[in-house]
């Protein structure tokens, strides 16, 4: 299975994202420069994290209009299984494969720590390897990871159930405490409407070996291996 | 042509930077600032033959890049414009 990680200038978790895939779990990944025009048939689409474009103007606001993007789009649209993590999330936003947009935090503070959030839906190709309200412990590194949504969209959110990843205690409990950034109904990831696309703040890759802190990561990362495998597109 | 796009958090979208300079205003006793909202200003020089044709261009590019309508909102001005 082939995992291409797109590179934008300023991405930094792009070698996080190629370590987890390649050498943590054993697939092929390509780096992709945003310049290209061309996925190199891979199956599964990663956004890294980091700061694209320097986060100039908004983040991610620039880095949609790349090139890659356009192709990215159309596997997206495809039913391709795209992830994006952190900055990532921030381009699948501006580039409207997502709904919402991501504001400065809250309490205004660069964020940095290991954080729980709580898998709500199963039926994505990057959790349907997790339990529902399973407890996920994972990285956060974010300045703007506040999620914004129009009270209509909330709630389409909700009700087609698109919300996927929710700040939550290690129990699982939802409170104001939790969450860490001040997020609308405390959203950490949220889906597309086709569930292919799949964008959150915590970083999956980051936390797929245990002497990192945390290896919850890996069931994001291993859940799409296994879609794909169990489909026979891979 | 000089067009200038002002692009600023819709109402209801909360702005901590502008909470926290009101907060920084009033410890300073300027009591009377009771809200401050922060934005981003842009002057475009726009190679136009009309005001209306840069305000079209301004518009344009403030819809596509300058400002994300789910949470911005925006206003041009451009000049020769009778309200500049």
């Amino acid at each position: 299975m082939k995992f291409a990680v797109i590179e934008f200038p300023g991405s930094n978790c792009d070698h996080d994202a190629y370590h987890a895939t390649k050498y943590v779990l054993g697939q092929q990944a390509e780096f992709v420069w945003h310049k290209e025009t061309d996925l190199r048939g891979a199956d599964v689409v990663v956004l890294p994290g980091g700061f694209s474009y320097g986060d100039y103007l908004r983040t991610g606001a620039i880095a949609r209009f790349s090139p890659v993007m356009a192709r990215v789009c159309e596997f997206a649209h495809a039913g391709g299984p795209v992830i994006g993590i952190c900055n990532g999330f921030q381009v699948l936003l501006e580039v409207g494969l997502l709904e919402g947009a991501l504001l400065r935090n809250n309490r205004l503070k660069f964020l940095c720590e290991h954080i729980h959030v709580r898998v709500e839906h199963t039926d994505t190709p990057f959790t349907s390897g997790a339990v529902a309200g399973q407890v996920l412990t994972l990285p956060i590194a974010h300045g703007e990871g506040n999620f914004h949504a129009s009270p209509e969209t909330l709630a389409a959110l909700e009700v087609n159930r698109q919300v996927v990843f929710r700040y939550c205690a290690e129990d699982g409990a939802q409170s104001d405490a939790a969450n860490p950034n001040g997020s609308a109904h405390a959203i950490a990831g949220v889906c597309s409407v086709g569930r292919n696309v799949v964008g959150l703040m915590p970083h999956p890759e980051r936390a797929c070996e245990s002497m990192l802190g945390s290896a919850d990561g890996r069931v994001v990362l291993e859940s799409v291996i296994n879609a794909l495998a169990a489909t026979g597109t891979a | 042509m000089k067009a200038r796009v002002f692009v600023t958090l819709k109402p209801s979208v909360f702005d901590p930077q502008g909470r926290t300079i009101v907060e920084a205003l009033q410890s300073m006793g300027y009591g009377s600032v009771q809200d401050v909202r922060q934005g981003k200003y842009f002057e475009l020089d726009v190679a136009a033959e009309s005001a209306d044709a840069a305000r079209s261009t301004a518009s344009e590019v403030a819809d596509k890049l300058l400002a994300n309508p789910v949470i911005e909102s925006y206003r041009i001005e451009v000049d020769g414009d009778d309200d500049s």
